[in-house]
């Protein structure tokens, strides 16, 4: 280790960076834009809140509305709006905490953490978002699939079970493409940062 | 934020910019990279400053905030860095003429950072830079044994890389 020891001769003899930057550099820098990963999970965060709504938007609202009166789906929709907005503004407000207290004076270990604690209320909402849907999905069919005017429309003869069988199926092969997407996104951007922690809490 | 405060943080950091320098030439392999995080850096340094309390020196604030930037917060960008550039043409032509030994002893060792983890990486520059494991372990955020532990198997691999 001796010669690693006349490395810091080395080190500390090093002169000035060939890059250097003049004070008009610098006043430049300060007022430009950040691009830093948390600045990302902001945006992507907030597309993921926002978007899984935005379906709504996007709607026929008055062929949703006579869809919900046939069936007699009006108070279900109802109860499991209510229940959501309320489950959203939660999720909303743990990541607004969860966001300001990142900062780049903490230790690289807590800096991490906390970096890591946002994004993972992110992935609880979306997990969320994917159970509900499958709830809802299965709520929905039990209703519809009872109904008389459903009844009524299938041909004599067909299997109940085998409706069920292949709505499940779309409604579980839905959100798996729906999870197996989240999960490439969420992979790629905290790939650096899984792997720094980890290395950093090894032997801890 | 005052005028005043830009002012003063201007020029604390073109005075101590090569600790950022450091880090960068250590975190990136091309020019780009490396002007790119400095300017991250810079920002997050500006964004930290006006919290910036003097409770501990601004040459190991400037390595905290650094380091972090580098481990956690920097994605690469595409922006474009506009510089003077005058310093980089005068130190250039200063290269040219300049005794080549401790340059490329400087370079070697560089080479051997910029392999390491980024951990590692931080772990290496710390070493080099003679702080205690209190300030190691304060800086990284783990117990002073971890650091040891982490420091040994750093050097080791150091040493490798520099002694095949």
């Amino acid at each position: 280790m001796e010669k690693l020891e006349k490395l810091k001769d080395v080190w500390k003899k090093q002169g000035e960076s060939s890059i250097k930057f003049s004070m008009e550099d610098i006043y430049g820098m300060v007022h430009k834009k950040s691009s830093s990963i948390v600045k990302w999970i902001l945006i992507i965060s907030i597309l993921e809140f926002v978007l899984p709504n935005l379906v709504y938007i996007f709607t026929d609202h008055d062929a949703t509305l006579k869809l919900y009166e046939n069936y007699d789906l009006n108070s279900i929709t109802k109860f499991y709006t209510i229940i959501h907005l309320i489950i959203i503004v939660g999720f909303i407000y743990v990541f607004y905490k969860n966001y300001k207290n990142i900062s780049a004076e903490s230790s690289v270990k807590t800096l991490l953490q906390d970096i890591l604690k946002t994004r993972k209320t992110v992935k609880y909402y979306i997990y969320y978002n994917l159970t509900i849907a499958a709830i809802i999905g299965v709520h929905i069919f039990s209703i519809v699939f009872n109904s008389e005017i459903f009844i009524e429309k299938l041909s004599d003869g067909t299997n109940m079970i085998i409706v069920w069988v292949i709505a499940v199926f779309l409604l579980i092969l839905t959100l798996f493409i729906f999870w197996g997407f989240y999960r490439i996104l969420y992979g790629i951007l905290l790939k650096k940062l899984n792997r720094n922690y980890s290395e950093l809490l090894k032997n801890e | 934020m005052t005028k005043e405060l830009e002012k003063k943080f201007v020029v604390e950091l073109e005075k101590n910019q090569n600790i950022i320098h450091k880090v960068c030439r250590s975190y990136t392999n091309s020019e780009a990279a490396h002007k790119d995080l400095f300017q991250e850096i810079t920002i997050q340094l500006w964004k930290a400053y006006p919290k910036f309390r003097g409770e501990s020196k601004f040459s190991t604030w400037m390595y905290r905030v650094s380091f972090n930037t580098a481990i956690s917060l920097y994605r690469k960008s595409k922006r474009k860095i506009e510089t003077s550039q005058i310093y980089d043409n005068l130190k250039e032509l200063e290269y040219q003429d300049y005794d080549d030994s401790h340059d490329r002893q400087l370079d070697l060792l560089y080479e051997a950072i910029q392999s390491l983890n980024d951990i590692e990486k931080a772990l290496a520059l710390l070493y080099l830079e003679d702080k205690s494991y209190k300030e190691i372990s304060n800086v990284l955020g783990i117990s002073e044994v971890n650091a040891r532990v982490k420091m040994n198997r750093t050097k080791r691999k150091l040493k490798n890389i520099l002694n095949p």
